[in-house]
């Protein structure tokens, strides 16, 4: 098991954020952290990748409790970590190929020319070898969230998290995303994690998922988004994944009962 | 014990405790932050600050020269004006209007930028890479400005004796010669040395400063502006504090 996390509760201060979550990945599967916006899918990826401290539970990575572990150990299961993050988060000092570069600096033994090669060569899949010398202020919102996968997979870590990866893309580059992220799962066996609303994503790649409610603060569903799109009981895990309006609650159609009979 | 820890400001303190120990590491050999970065930050507040320091350091010496000719000029003592404005501008002012500009300049930059880069999520992305956000971008800015403050404090020194040197020759008819032998009759070099200690430990504060408002700003463009508001306020207080206990200390030493 690459990555387990057990009875995790999420809190900012006093406020619940979600509780009750486990779920654990294994090398190779591609899984889908689903949910409404505001229901905490972010912040379960920040807390996975060690950036927030869970209020309780576990998580853990080839077995190494991370939050019980060192200092040492920490940084060592942070070099295993490929993150894209929402806003792509590319340092704005430096130029994309020196952002490409950073990783395999900390994270292998390879000289300058080597890794140049390869951050060149990796940025060529996300079709900006020829922006290597711009920096993040000179690129389109699309273009920076390529840069920010390519800096999260140049290393090939054993697990990548991607905080909405297809966000802000047009239907092709998200597509096109959408077979980097397959290609790269067959190449390395990387496990990946990703947060998406976007549903051809979703259904497409995902094998395995989770389903955050913002109600209950609890995950409501787990399974792969195809099985839960058709058979999930939750009505609104349903009309997420078939895109419709969530078909009211009991308490709900109580109320609006009683407004109509008044 | 905990009275202790509620009236200190642990934060504060252990961000100051992690910028000692990542200078100590630094000096065994163990810079981790990229030579181009540091050098970007050396530029940044070294040439392209001196035009303003000198510009404000003239100012200084010759209102200082002009406050002291009217005075000394009753007394038949003019030429002591030279006495006043070396001494002062060598133990005190170039390095306090030195450090004062450059927190206003720097220090503000310095939290304007890193409360930037935690908005970006940028911080975020070097922790989870495995890199310390304290040595990666708070020490280069620190050893920067700590290199470079005694160098700006001399071409503050330069500026202001010139700034008192030409109110005097104009006011009191006194030769640039007559002025220059007179300054460097009354200057020591107890009182540079002072000074130079000075802008030592004020770069250090007003680098700290900054970059301590900058790392814990709030996440959003209001966070940016009160980050860098807090850096400048909190610098210039400090410079003036630190000033203080400099100037009881030298008394009490007979510097």
């Amino acid at each position: 098991m690459l990555l387990s996390v057990e009875d995790l509760e999420m809190r900012f201060g006093d406020k619940l954020i979600q509780s009750d979550v486990s779920f654990s990945v294994e090398r190779g599967m591609i899984f889908a952290i689903m949910g409404v916006s505001g229901c905490g899918k972010s912040t379960l990826l920040k807390h996975m990748v060690g950036l927030l401290r869970p209020a309780r539970g576990r998580i853990a990575y080839d077995g190494v409790d991370y939050w019980a572990s060192d200092d040492a150990t920490r940084t060592r299961l942070r070099a295993g970590f490929g993150m894209l993050f929402q806003s792509a988060a590319l340092w704005s000092s430096m130029t994309l190929l020196e952002n490409v570069c950073l990783p395999l600096e900390q994270h292998t033994k390879l000289d300058a020319a080597q890794r140049d090669k390869r951050a060149r060569e990796v940025l060529g899949w996300v079709d900006l070898d020829e922006f290597a010398h711009y920096f993040p202020a000179d690129l389109s919102g699309g273009m920076k969230k390529r840069a920010g996968l390519a800096r999260a997979i140049v290393a090939e870590p054993p697990l990548l998290l991607l905080d909405e990866p297809s966000a802000g893309l047009d239907p092709i580059s998200a597509k096109r995303l959408d077979d980097l992220i397959l290609d790269l799962r067959e190449r390395t066996g990387a496990a990946v994690v990703f947060v998406s609303h976007e549903l051809a994503s979703l259904l497409d790649i995902a094998d395995d998922a989770i389903f955050l409610d913002v109600d209950s603060k609890k995950p409501i569903a787990h399974g792969s988004p195809r099985h839960l799109r058709d058979h999930a009981e939750h009505p609104t895990v349903r009309a997420f994944l078939r895109r419709q309006e969530p078909a009211p609650t009991s308490q709900a159609k109580t109320t609006t009962e009683k407004a109509a009979s008044s | 014990m905990r009275f202790v820890t509620s009236i200190l400001p642990l934060r504060a303190v252990a961000f100051f405790g992690h910028v000692l120990l990542g200078t100590a590491a630094g000096l065994r050999g163990g810079w981790r932050f990229r030579v181009k970065d540091f050098s970007r930050v050396m530029a940044d507040c070294s040439a392209k600050a001196v035009p303003i320091v000198a510009i404000v350091n003239v100012l200084v010496g010759a209102i200082l020269a002009f406050v002291g000719a009217v005075q000394l000029v009753k007394f038949g003592a003019g030429i002591f004006v030279a006495d006043l404005v070396g001494i002062a501008v060598a133990r005190e002012m170039a390095a306090v209007i030195t450090a004062v500009v450059m927190a206003g300049r720097t220090g503000a930059s310095f939290a304007a930028e890193l409360a930037t880069m935690q908005t970006n999520e940028e911080v975020d992305a070097l922790e989870v890479l495995g890199l310390n956000a304290i040595d990666f971008l708070v020490l280069p800015r620190v050893m920067a400005l700590v290199a470079v403050m005694p160098l700006l404090y001399v071409y503050g020194c330069v500026a202001g004796l010139l700034g008192g040197l030409l109110v005097a020759a104009g006011m009191l008819d006194l030769s640039a010669t007559a002025y220059a032998d007179r300054t460097v009759e009354a200057l020591s070099w107890a009182h540079l040395g002072l000074g130079a200690a000075k802008s030592v430990v004020f770069g250090g504060l007003i680098a700290i400063t900054g970059c301590y408002y900058g790392m814990y700003a709030q996440r959003n463009a209001a966070g940016v502006g009160i980050a860098t508001t807090l850096a400048v306020v909190a610098s210039i207080v400090g410079v003036i504090a630190i000033d203080a206990v400099f100037a009881v200390c030298a008394n009490a030493l007979g510097i």
